[in-house]
């Protein structure tokens, strides 16, 4: 879930512009585990698929708008196992979700009721990775109320959690979600705590969860600071993530900052298990993860995406299109 | 009521399964607890490797429902289809609404299990609007799943959701040649709207697929005789044979003088050489 822009945060922005140069990461692979591409265009798809996504899990958020029926929450939920889960396959990129009530929407309690009551439903389904993205937004007594309710659930289906951790109070915020996840007795290896920044990296790490950052301009971490995080904490329990969605944000966030760690002396091993592994690492333990699906190598691939054990996907690949090119056909 | 032998099914089912998967799942599958969990938990019971069938176990298939193949399926798939198959269809309502609240939150390997399995529930007239709506689909799986080796459409569809489902089949890439019924439910209605269809493709300067005029061939007329004709015309050899097998389905004497002036494609569909099928995998490559 993200945020709000100012202009004022807009107006420094006359720096140097370094332009974007992605030939050292070339032939590398990208995990993004957080990026909300229901509120992206399939451009974004190609572009990260060039770019060496090959995987990512979207977070069940808020859409900007809220929703005012319990309806309104299963067809979304059934977007991000379905529509979308195709959609992303056509650019050769396995889908994953985590599903969840967001912080948000707790505040409505009558219809958050309704929603706890259909999450079983949908956290069972195939590619469901983890309860998310859930946690604090104002920190209300309903936020908790549901929060600890979802911890509940993820302890009785065995599935990673990714907490969302807020924007206002982002330190304490932090702080007082690990509190309740250990209250509830959950491995903290179970754990994801997300949109971390310089101030809340230590505590997570020093308590045994996983440390996201997510990269987004304006309001949350910027890629020369995370080199920075890279530099002082190493590669255990991090991983970045773009949170792309329909603010301005990046869906190519990811490789970029792998492309910057590679240009300022991080090991390629370290990039790649940032980037790539320890996201793997994190939601596989939902048992809903075969690296073979977006590896290609091996048996292992899933056949049911496979048609009379062709190699093409079932469903077709989208064509290409100049996008350079005025003329359109 | 099961328009079909529904124990003999099971019987093979069961047999197939429990070729393809422990003892231990198929007891898990076999037992009766709560249906909606075991449909979702499935794939992570039995696996999704593709599924073994012995030649013989399909001719049977075959037989109790002529037009159903385990080709291409997944042991999951078959697992999904089996608990479908175990539920009480005698209140119409209540299996209706179990099998149909599958679908509302279906994930998309779930999609392609339930409408892969349409033409084995009971009641199939109950399943018209839902296999509508699959076609209304834009997940290329779940379209697949509805028009690949599925005999339901061609059986239970009237002619316009019939006719939705060719186009649908054309204007989203398909293989038309793998619709079951696709030359048994051509009908002059749809001649006329892929007339249409290829006025507007030619008006956009688009490729028109060789295998549309499969379906006009058989309503040659006046005006579906120009279309025919200016394809054969066209100076695109795979256009110009595909026209001429579309003028070998025609008994419309103009039809039969312009194929006569192409004595060697001709002959080549009279000895078979050329068919649809020919011409399909020739296009295709």
């Amino acid at each position: 879930m993200c945020c709000t822009h100012s202009f004022e945060d807009r107006i420094s922005q006359d720096k140097d512009i370094t332009p974007i140069d992605l030939s050292g990461i070339k032939g590398m692979k990208f995990f993004d585990p957080h990026v909300h591409m229901t509120s992206r265009t399939t451009d974004d798809y190609q572009a990260m698929a060039d770019a060496g996504v090959v995987a990512l899990i979207e977070p069940a958020f808020w859409l900007g708008q809220p929703r005012t029926g319990l309806d309104s929450f299963r067809d979304y939920y059934s977007s991000l196992i379905g529509w979308e889960r195709f959609r992303s396959s056509q650019f050769g990129i396995k889908h994953y979700c985590t599903i969840g009530l967001n912080s948000r929407e707790a505040n409505n309690e009558a219809l958050a009721e309704q929603v706890m009551e259909m999450l079983p439903l949908f956290i069972y389904k195939e590619g469901v990775v983890g309860i998310g993205e859930i946690g604090f937004d104002d920190q209300t007594a309903a936020e908790e109320k549901y929060y600890r309710a979802q911890l509940e659930l993820a302890k009785e289906a065995s599935l990673p959690v990714q907490i969302h951790t807020p924007h206002r109070d982002k330190k304490g915020g932090t702080t007082r979600s690990m509190d309740i996840a250990l209250e509830h007795g959950l491995d903290p290896r179970m754990v994801i705590v997300d949109h971390n920044n310089e101030e809340t990296v230590k505590e997570v790490l020093d308590r045994g969860f996983w440390a996201a950052f997510t990269i987004y301009p304006f309001t949350k971490m910027g890629n020369e600071r995370m080199v920075e995080i890279a530099k002082q904490y190493g590669s255990e329990r991090i991983m970045v993530n773009s949170a792309a969605d329909w603010g301005i944000s990046d869906p190519l966030a990811v490789p970029k900052t792998a492309a910057l760690m590679k240009m300022r002396g991080i090991s390629d091993e370290d990039i790649r298990l940032i980037t790539y592994q320890n996201a793997i690492t994190a939601f596989a333990q939902s048992g809903q993860i075969n690296e073979a699906d977006f590896t290609g190598d091996g048996s292992t691939i899933d056949q049911s995406q496979r048609f009379e054990g062709n190699t093409v996907l079932r469903g077709g690949q989208q064509p290409r299109i100049d996008k350079n090119s005025i003329i359109i056909s | 009521m099961y328009t079909y032998d529904i124990n003999t099914l099971k019987a093979l089912f069961k047999n197939i399964l429990a070729a393809n998967v422990t003892a231990d799942v198929l007891d898990w599958l076999l037992q009766k607890s709560n249906f909606n969990t075991q449909f979702v938990l499935a794939p992570r019971k039995t696996g999704k490797a593709a599924l073994q069938i012995s030649e013989q176990e399909a001719q049977q298939l075959d037989t109790i429902l002529p037009g159903v193949s385990l080709n291409g399926w997944t042991v999951d798939m078959l697992g999904r289809a089996y608990l479908l198959l175990e539920l009480d269809e005698t209140d119409t309502e209540e299996y209706f609404r179990k099998i149909e609240n599958l679908f509302l939150a279906a994930e998309v390997n779930e999609l392609v299990s339930l409408y892969s399995s349409l033409p084995l529930l009971a009641h199939p007239d109950m399943w018209v609007k839902r296999c509508a709506e699959g076609i209304r689909s834009n997940i290329g799986n779940v379209l697949e799943a509805i028009m690949y080796q599925n005999p339901y459409p061609q059986k239970n569809l009237d002619q316009s959701a019939w006719n939705q489902l060719v186009l649908k089949a054309f204007f989203t890439g398909k293989e038309v040649g793998k619709i079951q019924g696709i030359d048994n439910r051509a009908n002059k209605e749809l001649a006329y709207v892929i007339s249409d269809y290829v006025h507007e493709r030619r008006a956009a300067g688009r490729d028109i697929n060789p295998s549309l005029w499969r379906l006009v061939g058989p309503f040659i007329d006046d005006k579906l005789f120009d279309d025919v004709k200016w394809a054969f015309e066209s100076g695109v050899y795979v256009n110009q044979k595909a026209a001429a097998l579309a003028l070998s389905q025609s008994n419309y004497p103009t039809a039969t003088e312009l194929l006569n002036t192409a004595p060697q494609l001709k002959a080549a569909i009279e000895q078979k050489e050329l068919t649809w099928d020919t011409l399909t995998a020739e296009f295709q490559h």
